[in-house]
């Protein structure tokens, strides 16, 4: 114990970088986790709650000069104190055994150094083929992202007590591995792989047009999503084409966040967005992902997203964009797995390039889809045409059936909006 | 002087960016006090500590009070009054999570 502390110097006016808590809670429990083995997760949150708990403490009157460095200084400490308090009682492994051993273990795996090495193994860990998809989710967004239980389920509006069971069945699935494993030394790599990559695209997903009524954009898990694929390039293991693919479409996708809501947290027709606004940055690393991720052989799912999502952003306006292409990538998307949401994003395709009412057709054509007829943008599509071929009293009674529908105010508001427009005597 | 007591430290369901949030009210609050011009020192105290007692001098390890009446720290500036004080004390990030703060004026030795 020091009784005079090293107060932390009052660093006015600089703030902590965001997210710095969850990123680090994320860290130092997978960090944690490969030194104590995957049965004492519970210890390793246990440690790095206590470690966050103090620095909210210390930091109340200022900043130290590196508040991460900080962290992980006060998680070494609580972790060996509480393994030389337990190792009486539970099994740790051998490299724990010795004071000195186990220093040099925690410093070494807590080192920023190892940083990227622990998260994948918690990420690759977690996504066992044992365990069904909500819970790969739940655990990425509790052990990856830190999320709390309780934050997990009002993001997927699911109670807390399911969220609970899930991590509960998370935790005994772990418990039966002995360590992490490197992902260099996961044999079934590639399966694993694929779950990582669905899980990362929903989690994107969920902050890009989540589930969550009164707060249906969350750029915040649109960031760990892309922070977490990109954590996959890091490894040898893992590095793959299609992760490229994956990070390029959320670049692409990420660029267009701060435009797709208004100052009124109402959502923005792609055809209005401020295309001046876009993040040029974002753009450019998704084209570096994209060009990269066309060394493979064969075309996944994401690297058809992700070059549908490139041709719109690169797109000076909605006329001056590629619709042919887009529409050929669609084409062979439709080839691999057909579904509703595909069909009805080529049949705007093909109004754009062929004319609206080719468009008109393909629509009317998938009105017999039971999960179109009920997803709002189907209608909203609909009277969007109807409102450019100038038959405002349609379109203003598919907006209305699309307002029925609507699942937020986000949602409910773009369309009323789109029936003020409307002409109609 | 503010004596703090209780508060998000007494708290064990917090979840990393409810921490974060709340630390970034205390160190923006200290900040601006000191904006207004009223210098500030603030303390932050550690557990677990020890009490030493009596004739014998006793020593007990602590915390000595339940976990919401447990000082957590205190700050020290300049006030026009105690009503000065106590409204300064009112604007302290602690009560979101239950913490109390006790407002004293420390007196002055000099004549």
């Amino acid at each position: 114990m020091t009784l005079v502390d090293e107060r932390p110097a009052a660093v006015s006016s600089t703030e902590l970088v965001e997210d710095l808590f969850r990123k680090e809670y994320a860290h130092l429990v997978s960090a944690l986790t490969r030194v104590v083995g995957p049965s004492n997760v519970p210890l390793a949150e246990d440690v790095v709650n206590d470690a966050l708990v103090s620095a909210m403490h210390a930091w109340r009157f200022g900043l130290p000069q590196d508040p991460k460095a900080w962290i992980i200084r006060a998680a070494h400490n609580r972790a060996i104190d509480i393994i030389r308090r337990e190792q009486r009682h539970r099994s740790f492994l051998p490299e724990l055994a010795t004071t000195t051993a186990l220093t040099g273990t925690i410093e070494a795996a807590l080192a920023p150094a190892a940083e990227s090495v622990s998260q994948l193994a918690m990420m690759f860990a977690v996504c066992d083929p044992g365990l069904n998809r909500e819970t790969h989710m739940t655990l990425i967004l509790r052990w990856l992202c830190g999320l709390s239980p309780k934050e997990i389920g009002q993001a997927f509006l699911v109670d807390t007590q399911t969220i609970d069971r899930r991590l509960h069945r998370g935790r005994g699935r772990l418990r039966q591995l002995g360590r992490l494993p490197d992902v260099d030394d996961l044999p079934d790599i590639g399966a694993r792989r694929d779950s990582v990559l669905r899980s990362l695209y929903l989690l994107f997903n969920e902050g890009y047009h989540g589930s969550n009524p009164d707060d249906p954009v969350r750029p915040f898990l649109c960031e760990d999503a892309l922070r977490l694929t990109e954590l996959l390039l890091d490894a040898k293991a893992t590095a793959h084409p299609d992760v490229h693919a994956l990070a390029a479409l959320f670049c692409f996708d990420a660029a267009r966040l701060s435009t797709r809501l208004d100052e009124h947290g109402v959502f923005v027709p792609l055809v209005d967005q401020d295309r001046s606004r876009w993040d040029r940055a974002r753009i450019e690393r998704g084209l570096m992902h994209l060009a990269r991720s066309a060394t493979g052989d064969h075309m996944s799912r994401w690297h058809l997203e992700a070059g549908i999502a490139c041709e719109h952003v690169i797109a000076p306006s909605i006329q001056k964009t590629d619709w042919d292409r887009i529409i050929g990538f669609y084409q062979v998307l439709a080839q691999q797995s057909w579904s509703p949401i595909v069909a009805l994003n080529r049949a705007l395709a093909v109004a754009e390039r062929d004319g609206i009412d080719a468009g008109r057709r393909e629509l009317i054509a998938l009105a017999g889809e039971p999960k179109l007829s009920r997803y709002p943008f189907y209608w909203a599509a609909r009277a969007d045409l109807e409102r450019r071929a100038d038959c405002h009293t349609a379109a203003r009674e598919y907006y209305e059936q699309a307002i029925v529908l609507a699942r937020s105010p986000a949602e409910r508001v773009s369309f009323e909006r789109r029936i003020e427009s409307l002409e109609i005597s | 002087m503010l004596i703090f007591r209780g508060g998000a430290v007494a708290r064990h369901d917090l979840s990393p960016s409810e921490l974060q949030a709340h630390v970034e009210k205390w160190y923006r609050w200290s900040d601006e006090l000191a904006r207004q011009g009223r210098r500030n020192a603030g303390t932050a105290l550690d557990n677990p500590g020890a009490a030493v007692r009596g004739h014998e001098r006793v020593v007990t390890d602590g915390p000595y009070a339940e976990s919401k009446d447990l000082v957590t720290g205190s700050m020290i500036f300049e006030a026009a009054s105690l009503d000065d004080a106590i409204d300064v004390a009112r604007t302290c990030p602690t009560y979101e999570f239950g913490g109390s703060v006790e407002v004293r004026p420390v007196q002055d030795p000099r004549i």
